[in-house]
Order: structure tokens, then C-alpha cells, then sequence
């Protein structure tokens, strides 16, 4: 599904946020990145959907060379990756209904299939009750699913989150996970760059460890950290 | 593009525009407060050319002819002087018609008894009054005709200054259009730097520059469109009452009619349309590289 490169990346000014990265992510995998701020965990999400380009290496995506695309074929690359952030990133003033159906909106889906589909994954998420509620009303962990809603509504191959727990309480994060875990079982890639080392020690998932910028460990069912 | 995805784009634009009333009202504004000033140039330039072409088609040449030619030589020298390119009307005038005009205006009785000194002349207008010089010296040239005159030196001086008046008007005309153009794009930057979050999450979730564009040229068009309409409303009330007031009190100066007001009415709308789509796109660009 995804295959890195020699991917170095350093931004403008000289800072150095990846090092000759190199690694392959299977479709149907639940792939946690961990690693202390600065890692470069960030990075590593962004140049998945084109945000930023590596400054070397190649990054493939289904078999094609995302780094080549021209501009106006990252639209089609992002229709095809579902994104979550650490603040949601909701718009205030609309519904949640309104907020995932703007996703299918802007990949100008038909009315009848947004109309099918919003309540659907709604219910997935576990917040068909709240669908005429503004994002103000509702609490972090049911903004975050408003935020997955509208990330899954599009049926994307692969979900990516960077930090989506960060802004959530221990309780909420692990609904959050379940609910991650939940996606991937069926059938959807999911990458999570994260924080939470106890999340992520329990979930039993591979582990790519970043450290400055360097990939330093890649385990199969790994925890956190194995400096035990 | 889907229909669905048209009623989308005017759907938010329409949103959009309620939702920031004071900055659409701004913008508005804006765009009704530089098209009016444009267009008070612009009228007054109009009006001014208007004017001026009057002025101008009233320069004249006449030519006096020689006492010695009879009746058989002057109708000669009119047709010899018709092939002249450039002439547009050759109107004789004969010693006594001369000297009823002079007595006309300086007064009947000062000249009785007095034999007439004024001799034949014709009176020529031309096409083009910028030819008034050459056309004269060719007309000159004819034997027959003793002298000519067409206010040498004046007409050149006028011409001149209208010359100027239009280089001047029409750079005035630019800076405003410019000066509107730039408040416009910057009042709508300010609606789309109030949506640069929207806009962001569009092009994470996959939205082409396109279709983060449409809602925001739309929107621009209807604010160009709306403050073009209420320039075009204010100008036209104004220009009423001028024409009104010039006609009653100043009945020598003729002003263009308002009906020609109109031909300009629809370019306006057209302009504003394209300032509010201009200034929008201008203002989008930046917040589309994500």
C-alpha cells in the first residue's frame, strides 16, 4: 500500500526532520509512530498526503510515485486517504451532519449518495443522536469521532491520524482507539502517529519508532518503548 | 460538474455572504464607493469629449475671394474646391449677406450710408478639424481666392489642450480602476482569511482548487455585482439632477443625454463583476497551497 523510499526531509532553514526512512506499509495493517516531539512523527504523516515533498527518496502510494504528482493529481491522492488531526479541525458553524457531509460534498459525490452515507457512518462513530448538533456542544473525544466520520464517509484505503488523542482524556482516547482498531478490522490501513504510551502498549500493534528523524525500530506487536 | 455540486457552490456563497455581513457590506462598500468616483470621472470625461467635439466642429475656414471674380469664376473655384479631400461643406457667402451679418452685430445704424468693404468668401467645414491647417493652405493656393483665415495659432492651441485634457482624464481613469481593483481584492481577502480554515480542511479532505474557488468567485461577482448596481443607482440619480439643473441654468453647455448614461450601466455591472471575481481569486491564491 505504501513504500518509503531513502526518504530524507529537511525544511527550509536546515532542520533535519527525517533521515534515509525507508519502509513498507501493508494494506490492512495498524501501524503506530511513535517517538518524542521533534521526531519527526509529524513529517512523516504530512509527506504521506502530499502536504509536504521529501527533500529525497520516493514515497509510493498503491504502486504509484506520489512524489512525481503534479499539483492538480493531489486532490485525487487525498480523496483515497482518510486525515485526522490532534484539534479535529471542525467547521464551528456547521451540524456534524453537515460536517461529514461536506467531505462527500467536496469530492462532489450525488445528493442521493450523501444522503445514504452521512447517517451510516453517523452511526459507526456512535453519534447518529447528535447529527443536528453544532461541534461546540459536544465534548473532545465526540468531536474526534465527528472528525473520523467525516474521515471514513469517503471509504478511503488508508486512515491517518496524527495525535488523535492528544487532546483527549485517558477514558476518551481509549474509545478513540477502539474505535481505530475497529476501522482497521474492517479492512481500512490505518497509520497513527502518537504519544500515548499506554494506548499504545495495549493495542499490540507494529511500532515504528522515530528518533530524531531516524527510524530506529520497526517491531511487530511492539509497545512503546523497549527499554525495559 | 454535477448540479448537485452548482446548488453547492451558490449555497455557500450565499451563506458565506450572510454569515460575514460586515465585511459583504464592506466590500460592497468598497466597490460602490471606487466605481462611483470612477464613474463621476468617467461621465465627466464623457461630457467634457462632449464638449470639446462641439467646440471642435465648430472651427471653420473662411476664404475671402478677390473683388475681380464674377459670378462664372466663383462657381468655378466651388466646384474646384469640392474635389479638396476632407471638406465636408462649402457654403458661400456674398458681400451683401457679409455686410447684414456684420450690421447685425455691431449695430445697424453705425454703418449706414457706408459703401461695403467686405468681399465674397466661402465658409468651409472639414471632417476632420485636425486638417483646419492643411486644408487651408491647399485652399490657399487657388488663384481667385485673396486670403484665407481659420484662426490660426488658436485652433492649434485648443487642440493642444484638448489633447492634454484626454491624456490626463484617461490616466486618472486608470488609477481609480487600479485603486478599486486593490480595495476590493483586500476586502476579500479579509472573507477569505476568515474562511482560511475551511478552505484548509477542503484541500486536506480533497477538493480541487477549483471547487474551493467557485463559492469564493461567485461570491466576489455578487459583491461586484451588488455595489456596481448601487454605483450605477447613486450616479444615475445624480446625473439626472446635473443634467436637470445645467439644461435650466446653463442652457449654452450641452451635456450628453442620460439615456447615453445607460450604454454605460451594463459595462459597470460588467466590471464589477469582474473586479469582485478578479479581487477574490487574487486574494484566494495564497491560501490554496496546502
Amino acid at each position: 500500500m505504501i513504500e518509503i523510499y531513502g526518504v530524507t526531509k529537511i525544511y527550509p532553514g536546515g532542520q533535519v526532520a527525517l533521515k534515509d526512512i525507508n519502509l513498507r506499509i501493508s494494506k490492512g495493517e495498524f501501524v503506530f509512530i511513535v517517538g518524542p516531539s521533534g521526531a519527526g512523527k509529524s513529517t512523516l504523516i504530512k509527506l504521506l498526503f502530499r502536504e509536504e515533498l521529501p527533500t529525497r527518496g520516493q514515497i509510493f502510494f498503491g504502486g504509484k510515485n506520489i512524489t512525481r504528482f503534479r499539483p492538480r493529481e493531489i486532490p485525487y491522492l487525498r480523496r483515497r486517504i482518510g486525515i485526522v488531526f490532534q484539534d479535529f479541525r471542525l467547521l464551528p458553524e456547521k451540524t456534524v451532519y453537515e460536517n461529514v457531509s461536506f467531505a462527500m460534498e467536496v469530492v462532489e459525490a450525488s445528493g442521493r449518495d450523501i444522503r445514504k452515507r452521512v447517517p451510516h457512518v453517523l452511526e459507526r462513530v456512535g453519534l447518529a443522536h447528535k447529527a443536528k448538533a453544532r461541534p461546540s456542544e459536544l465534548s473532545g473525544g465526540e468531536q474526534q469521532r465527528v472528525a473520523l466520520a467525516r474521515a471514513l464517509v469517503n471509504n478511503p484505503d488508508i486512515l491517518v491520524a496524527d495525535e488523535p488523542t492528544g487532546n483527549l482524556d485517558p477514558d476518551t482516547s481509549w474509545d478513540i482507539m477502539g474505535l481505530l482498531d475497529d476501522i482497521n478490522k474492517r479492512g481500512t490501513t490505518v497509520v497513527v502517529a502518537s504519544h500515548a504510551r499506554e494506548l499504545v502498549d495495549s493495542m499490540k500493534k507494529r511500532v515504528l519508532q522515530l528518533e530524531q528523524g531516524s527510524l530506529v525500530r520497526d517491531e511487530e506487536r511492539g509497545v512503546y518503548s523497549n527499554e525495559i | 460538474m454535477r448540479f448537485s455540486t452548482i446548488k453547492y457552490f451558490f449555497k455557500e456563497s450565499f451563506t458565506s455572504l450572510v454569515r460575514n455581513r460586515w465585511m459583504s457590506l464592506a466590500s460592497i462598500g468598497a466597490v460602490a464607493s471606487a466605481l462611483i468616483i470612477l464613474g463621476s470621472f468617467l461621465l465627466l470625461s464623457v461630457n467634457f469629449d462632449h464638449i470639446l467635439k462641439d467646440v471642435e466642429s465648430q472651427v471653420e475656414i473662411t476664404a475671402y475671394l478677390e473683388d475681380s471674380l464674377d459670378q462664372d469664376g466663383i462657381s468655378r473655384l466651388d466646384k474646384d474646391l469640392a474635389v479638396i479631400t476632407g471638406i465636408k461643406e462649402i457654403k458661400f457667402i456674398s458681400k451683401e449677406v457679409a455686410i447684414e451679418e456684420f450690421k447685425e452685430q455691431v449695430g445697424r445704424e453705425l454703418l449706414e450710408g457706408i459703401d461695403n468693404p467686405l468681399p465674397n468668401s466661402f465658409r468651409i467645414k472639414v471632417n476632420d478639424p485636425h486638417e483646419v491647417a492643411s486644408i487651408a493652405e491647399k485652399i490657399e493656393k487657388f488663384s481667385g481666392i485673396d486670403e484665407v483665415k481659420y484662426g490660426k495659432g488658436v485652433v492649434e492651441k485648443l487642440f493642444n489642450i484638448i489633447h492634454w485634457v484626454r491624456v490626463i482624464g484617461l490616466i486618472i481613469m486608470a488609477v481609480f480602476a487600479a485603486v478599486s481593483i486593490f480595495i476590493i481584492s483586500n476586502t476579500i481577502r479579509l472573507t477569505v482569511f476568515a474562511r482560511r480554515r475551511e478552505i484548509n480542511i477542503m484541500k486536506y479532505i480533497g477538493a480541487t482548487d477549483w471547487f474551493v474557488r467557485w463559492p469564493f468567485l461567485i461570491e466576489g461577482m455578487v459583491l461586484g455585482l451588488i455595489g456596481s448596481s448601487l454605483a450605477i443607482g447613486v450616479l444615475a440619480a445624480a446625473y439626472n439632477y446635473l443634467y436637470i439643473t445645467v439644461k435650466l441654468n446653463l442652457p449654452m453647455i450641452s451635456l450628453l443625454p442620460k439615456e447615453y448614461f445607460y450604454d454605460y450601466a451594463l459595462g459597470f455591472l460588467g466590471i464589477g463583476m469582474l473586479i469582485g471575481a478578479f479581487g477574490s481569486s487574487f486574494s484566494i491564491k495564497r491560501f490554496l497551497n496546502v
